[in-house]
């Protein structure tokens, strides 16, 4: 699920970006160290869509290196247990598959894929019907329901199923081509 | 203020209803995943003790409305926590509260409708501040239980057939166990295997599934919960058939019943014993010196004493088995009481007016109130099966043909809706209707 909310961090900045553009050079950095990361408590930030407030800076003692408080807005994206994702497979094996929604990783156990699917080796591992209608392999775009969630401090990592109404395949480039 | 509520006959709770009540108040305090609480109502039930939660519920199965202070000062317990516990009632649906600003002359009525029912005592400095009542809501706690009973139902459906458990994986060689949330630390890009973290051997599944929550939790208590939630669901559901067809047990509406309490109190000029809690008064009848002053400003619309009883309850240390007595004379109150199947001691002991009037002691009050209730559970599960539900179902239609004649009367009060269940309930009839809505309460609830 995206939010929209507001955070802060402390911004150190090297005297030699001071100057005209002292804020723009924050707001760079800020985009640069935040963007893209994840925390367990926010989920990954997507996007910064603006700066709340730039706090005064302090000298640190020992080094000429200032800090600012910055409060920005920002997307962030967490997803949920129960939530439904769409997601790009990214790995197929004997275990299941992996598939990426965004930043979130995601596996799908073998035992979460209909058992009318069965796994097939090769160049192209993939999981397929019987009567081979539907396929899921590298770069296929399934619709999953997210059933776990483990939560580090720097990582979010999701189990999912496709063993229910409406999941599964929902596009196979492979099969288009 | 004027109110004109035609008078109405107390109800008498058949034990059925009692028992689907103590089940479902059993959520509020059972940790574990019994039911599809959610988690913000979890966190905030989980601050109370078990022992409070049945207090609580147990006192307020004594009575009708009460006021919420005086509930507190009756079991000796600070109004905030009673509050508390009474809030999550109210959010599980076994609970309908009334709030209202209080004059002095409002609560002055309230007082002497209190002193009729004989419980409660006269309270003289009344602020004017806000009050709330509160009072058991059977009719909506049906359809809470029928809402539990199908949200069980689902999640033992989805465990069996194991649509959102987490796969677990054991090392062969050093019997190290991983779950599929694992999995990205374990893939291997050489293989398409798991690999140990430890030893790098490979993984294989393991059979035993435990579903999502479980995992995470550690999974040493997934058995034992699932029994749990297996035993309860049946309960619940031989609850909810016992129930089903038994009218309502509805009480009034706050305004109504304090109306009819009051004039109960002016009518009879002493404190009498229609009400079905009003047997309580054998074991400590509460002083009541001002009502011979009080001047109480309710205006019944010629609402007419009919049934004063004719013959005093008798006391139920007295009252037998075999004995061949009216319901009058039982005082009503003692099938009700019988409900957990509880010898009369023990519903002596665990009797909420009893410390008041006797002044006993708060600790060992508070273990009698908690242990009675307890054994109540236990044994009310020993003797369900065993016990005839047929008396109960007499006694409620009875004492609810009095209320037919006088119900049409009415047709603009507030809580028209609500009166309507009580109309299709109290004939005994229409059940028809009473299933519609039901109905719509369930898919309320779910969206
Ligand atoms: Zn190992």
């Amino acid at each position: 699920m995206f939010f929209h909310i507001v955070l802060e961090r402390n911004m150190q900045l090297h005297p030699r970006f001071f100057g005209r553009n002292l804020r723009e050079n924050l707001v760079s950095k800020l985009m640069k160290d935040v963007e893209g990361t994840c925390s367990g408590r926010h989920g990954f930030v997507v996007a910064i869509t603006g700066i709340e407030s730039v706090g005064k800076g302090l000298i640190r003692d020992g080094t000429a290196f200032v800090t600012f408080p910055v409060k920005y807005q920002c997307v962030v994206f967490r997803p949920f247990k129960g939530e439904i994702l769409e997601a790009v497979v990214t790995l197929v094996n004997k275990m299941g598959f992996f598939a990426e929604a965004g930043p979130v990783q995601i596996f799908v156990s073998k035992h979460l894929i209909p058992d009318d699917m069965e796994f097939q080796a090769g160049d192209m591992p993939n999981y397929t019907t019987s009567d081979g209608s539907v396929k899921i392999q590298k770069e296929c775009e399934v619709r999953l329901k997210i059933i776990g969630t483990r939560v580090d401090a720097t990582e979010i990592f999701c189990v999912g199923t496709i063993k229910d109404d409406f999941l599964g395949v929902i596009n196979d480039p492979a099969a288009a081509a | 203020m004027e109110i004109s509520v035609p008078v109405q006959k107390a109800t008498v709770v058949p034990k059925p209803f009692i028992r689907l009540m103590r089940l479902l108040a059993r959520t509020l305090y059972d940790d574990n995943n019994l039911t599809t609480l959610s988690d913000n109502q979890k966190k905030s039930a989980k601050g109370d003790s078990r022992g409070n939660i049945v207090m609580v519920l147990d006192a307020l199965m004594r009575r009708q409305w009460v006021r919420e202070e005086d509930l507190a000062s009756d079991l000796k317990k600070n109004s905030k926590q009673v509050r508390k516990i009474l809030r999550h009632f109210e959010e599980e649906h076994l609970v309908t509260r009334y709030q209202r600003k209080e004059t002095a002359k409002r609560a002055k009525i309230y007082n002497v409708a209190v002193a009729a029912t004989a419980h409660g005592r006269e309270v003289d400095n009344v602020k004017l501040h806000t009050q709330s009542y509160c009072c058991l809501d059977y009719q909506h706690m049906y359809d809470t239980a029928r809402l539990r009973l199908q949200n069980i139902k689902r999640k033992l459906k989805d465990e069996l057939e194991d649509k959102y458990t987490l796969q677990k994986y054991g090392c062969p060689h050093c019997n190290r166990k991983y779950s599929a949330l694992d999995a990205l630390r374990l893939i291997s890009m050489e293989d398409d295997a798991f690999h140990c973290e430890r030893c790098n051997g490979v993984l294989v599944v393991e059979c035993d599934k435990l579903s999502s929550k479980e995992a995470v939790d550690g999974g040493d208590n997934a058995k034992r919960r699932q029994r749990q939630r297996l035993q309860f669901a049946e309960a619940l559901m031989d609850q909810i058939n016992r129930v089903k067809d038994i009218p309502f047990p509805v009480y009034e509406s706050f305004p109504e019943w304090e109306a009819r309490a009051a004039m109960d109190a002016r009518e009879n000029g002493d404190f009498n014993t229609n009400d079905p809690f009003g047997s309580q008064g054998v074991n400590g009848s509460t002083p009541m010196p001002y009502l011979g002053e009080t001047k109480v400003e309710v205006n019944l619309r010629d609402g007419k004493e009919d049934g004063v009883p004719s013959s005093k309850p008798m006391p139920q240390w007295m009252i037998r088995q075999g004995m061949n007595l009216t319901k009058e004379q039982r005082g009503e109150i003692s099938q009700e009481e019988k409900v957990g199947g509880v010898s009369e001691g023990e519903v002596l002991l665990s009797d909420d007016n009893k410390p008041s009037a006797m002044g006993n002691d708060n600790d060992t009050y508070l273990k009698e109130t908690y242990y009675a209730a307890l054994l109540q559970q236990l044994e009310a599960a020993q003797k369900m099966n065993q016990q005839e539900s047929t008396p109960d179902i007499q006694s409620a239609t009875t004492c609810s043909d009095r209320q037919v004649g006088m119900k049409s009367k009415r047709e603009d009060e507030e809580d028209a809706e609500c009166e309507e269940g009580a109309h299709v309930s109290a004939n005994g009839a229409g059940v028809e209707e009473e299933e519609e809505e039901e109905d719509d309460g369930v898919e309320w609830e779910e969206g």
